[in-house]
């Protein structure tokens, strides 16, 4: 019997789905499944500070606590807890300190604004003091009284003494 | 003074208690978010026998739970007073005093035990899933529980000097005299 390329074509993916059916871990589908919990692990590993090491997330540690953490967030993310629910959990455990980023509430709010009010008011101050000092600096030569016959004439004297 | 000085002075004010405050705070303490909530249950194999323990089974105890490990050097410094606590309180029928073997191969945890004594009960907690359900960040770390399971005291670093003496006097014996809620 003779396949057209088409029938040829079906065929060989009915004998690849086939082949591919007893070892699930083939499929495609499942490879891009398990990059997905390990992106997500990642990118919520890097929000979490190692709470035994200097500045650094729990991604990027070597450290043991960080590596058991990592897999804490990948045991959770693989069983389907949100981004929020696995930060939530970490920050019922260790508190605030867990977060590399502050959150943006109570008096947090005071780390985030502070720089920013801080700017403000230093601008502010230095905008008053400079006007006060333009409104003390004495006017320009025009509000200066006028030069008199004999001061004028004793200037040009001085001048031309001085010439060659 | 206008009105502006006095908000500028109160912000170099505040800045300045915030700055004090800092100063004299521990930098590498991290403050316990867990004291006044239940404590969080856990299944785990005991450390000898393999026998299967529940925190579930000390409802109504007050419950000492040490982490520790046979690497850790300050561990060392702790164990005798792990053991007086044990003595002391042992018998009683609402105490329980628990290790958790953090972090460690069995053996080398046995071998802890045998140098350094041992008289209650241990489970072992290789992959640490317990100790950061605990929120512990480094061994030895002891929590004391009261008898409706909830976190009443943590202790970080051995229990030695004035904070065995605290542990006692202040937390376990109130605990179990109902002096303490």
């Amino acid at each position: 019997m003779r396949l057209t390329p088409g029938r040829r074509l079906g065929l060989a993916g009915s004998l690849l789905l086939l082949f591919l059916g007893p070892f699930p871990g083939l499929v495609p589908a499942a490879t891009v499944d398990e990059g997905m919990v390990d992106i997500r692990t990642r990118e919520i590993a890097k929000t979490l500070r190692c709470t035994v090491c200097q500045t650094e997330s729990v991604w990027e540690s070597g450290a043991d606590l960080a590596r058991q953490m990592r897999e804490v967030i990948r045991e959770r993310v693989a069983k389907g807890d949100t981004d929020a629910e696995i930060r939530a959990y970490f920050l019922s455990r260790y508190g605030d300190y867990i977060l590399l980023e502050p959150r943006r509430s109570g008096m947090n709010w005071l780390l985030w604004a502070g720089p920013f009010l801080l700017l403000l008011l230093g601008g502010l101050g230095l905008l008053r003091t400079l006007r006060r000092w333009v409104a003390q600096t004495p006017g320009p030569a025009a509000d200066a009284p006028p030069l008199d016959e004999s001061s004028r004439q004793r200037i040009e004297r001085e001048l031309r003494s001085l010439g060659p | 003074m206008r009105g502006w000085h006095f908000i500028l002075l109160g912000g170099i004010l505040g800045l300045l208690v915030l700055f004090y405050e800092g100063l004299w705070g521990d930098p590498k303490a991290i403050p316990t978010v867990l004291i006044g909530t239940p404590a969080p249950g856990f299944s785990a194999t005991e450390l000898g026998t393999g026998r299967t323990i529940s925190l579930s089974e000390f409802q109504g105890k007050v419950v000492v739970l040490n982490f520790w490990a046979s690497w850790c050097q300050e561990c060392r410094l702790e164990q005798q007073n792990l053991l007086e606590i044990q003595n002391e309180f042992g018998n009683n029928p609402n105490f329980l005093l628990l290790g958790v073997d953090y972090h460690d191969r069995d053996p080398d945890a046995k071998r802890y035990l045998d140098v350094f004594g041992s008289n209650f009960h241990h489970i072992v907690d290789p992959s640490g899933v317990i100790a950061i359900d605990y929120g512990v960040y480094g061994v030895p770390e002891t929590f004391v529980f009261d008898q409706k399971g909830i976190i009443r005291h943590k202790v970080v670093g051995p229990i030695a000097g004035s904070n065995y003496k605290q542990l006692v006097e202040q937390v376990i014996r109130p605990l179990l005299e109902g002096q303490r809620s």
